[in-house]
């Protein structure tokens, strides 16, 4: 999977995890200001990165993230 | 008897499967057997079982009273895994769950999750934020509930509330700064709290410094909004305010400062605080100047009972919250 698909994918999951459309998200979305979800969102999405693409990102990891895009960059780490 | 011993006796009447994936710690495996051993529960010890048969042989207990579970045992940990990936609603699928239960505290939850145990216990070597995420990820939120949070029992002497001794308070430990749709979860998580562990009927306020109106200010504004959503979501329970802390629980302050029908003012047996600065002083005040005995906190929010104890927690502080724990799931299935 190279970056652009990852980020596709990583984008995917947030909107689903946060109830929002995909396609009004990008890798600069910021979980803060533009997501502005409870952290049980942060430990559906969470779970779902491990189920969909096999990686274990921690939450506190995946809580530090600003926006999409280091998310992304964290779950590359991991892969 | 303390409010303490009645709940010890309520536990022996219906002994619940209480899973210990920290069985290896000392403290934990004394306070697993001595409640085992008496009757209060039906003691699982999960992780290594070797390891475990021989700490508790080594340790001295009648391995009789335990229920082991190893987690390197393939065919159990398998069938546990086809009942939570056959449940709806939740988050890990059959490869991560696997993965994540080769940590004893997530396979007890799984356990839980599945009906194998009633409650999982922890926390004396896993973090608080530990037992909450694996409870957020494996047993889930109950529908409706936006935040875990969690209440005490203070046995207040020589107050005389609504019920004797006994008031129950929250969230003074763990969501810090509620909105008002998350400080409605609290007051209505608190009320069935109270009902599963002591079979009271709920009477539910929602504190501040004004009493219906008698101040203004956004203060207010969050605690009035989340006793709308409080009463919208659930409607059979009796949760009412905003109200001053006397005139919550002192009748012949109510009587002059609630000029409306109330269930709850002057007689509440639940207390809810605003945010978490109000919770932890309040809890500090009963104590110092209330010489107060707190129990808690009880996590609340969760689909069934998560427990998370204090890492600096004696054995005998231990049983009580093991024993609580216990009560509080014989309780919720009651209803």
């Amino acid at each position: 999977m190279d970056r652009k698909e990852l980020e596709a994918k990583v984008i995917e999951l947030v909107a689903m995890a946060y109830g929002k459309n995909a396609e009004d998200l990008s890798v600069d979305s910021t979980f803060k200001e533009d997501l502005a979800g409870a952290s049980i969102q942060m430990v559906g999405l969470v779970s779902e990165l491990e189920n969909e693409l096999d990686v274990m990102v921690a939450l506190q990891d995946a809580s530090a993230c600003v926006t999409i895009g280091d998310l992304v960059d964290k779950v590359e780490e991991e892969m | 008897m303390s409010v303490l011993d009645k709940i010890y006796e309520k536990a022996k009447e219906n002994p619940q499967k209480v899973a210990f994936p920290e069985a290896s710690n000392e403290k934990m495996m004394q306070a697993a057997y001595e409640t085992g051993r008496d009757g209060y529960i039906i003691p699982i010890l999960v992780g290594d079982e070797a390891e475990l048969r021989a700490l508790a042989k080594e340790r001295g207990y009648d391995e009789s009273v335990f229920t082991f579970v190893d987690i390197h045992e393939e065919e159990y940990k398998s069938k546990v895994i086809a009942a939570y990936v056959a449940k709806p609603d939740t988050k890990l699928k059959e490869k991560a769950l696997g993965r994540r239960m080769e940590n004893p505290l997530y396979y007890s939850m799984a356990m839980q999750a599945v009906g194998e145990a009633d409650v999982t216990f922890a926390g004396i070597d896993n973090t608080t934020g530990d037992v909450l995420l694996a409870g957020q990820m494996i047993i889930g939120m109950k529908p409706g509930i936006s935040t875990i949070s969690s209440i005490g029992l203070a046995d207040i002497p020589g107050y005389e509330g609504s019920e004797g001794s006994l008031l129950a308070i929250g969230d003074s430990a763990v969501c810090t700064n509620p909105n008002a749709e998350q400080l409605a979860s609290i007051a209505i998580s608190a009320c069935d709290t109270v009902h599963e562990l002591l079979g009271w009927e709920p009477r539910c306020a929602m504190v501040c410094y004004s009493t219906l109106g008698s101040g203004q200010g956004e203060l207010i504004d969050k605690v009035k909004e989340a006793l709308r959503i409080a009463n919208e979501q659930r409607p059979d329970l009796n949760i009412d305010g905003e109200f001053q802390l006397d005139a919550a629980i002192v009748p012949a302050v109510a009587a002059k400062k609630v000029k409306r029908e109330s269930k709850v003012a002057g007689k509440a047996n639940v207390v809810i605080w605003p945010d978490l600065n109000v919770g932890n002083v309040a809890v500090k005040l009963i104590q110092q100047f209330g010489h107060a005995d707190a129990y808690g906190p009880m996590l609340q929010g969760f689909n069934s009972v998560v427990c998370d104890c204090s890492r600096g927690a004696p054995v005998s502080e231990i049983k009580g919250n093991v024993v609580i724990s216990a009560v509080r799931a014989a309780g919720s299935k009651k209803k």
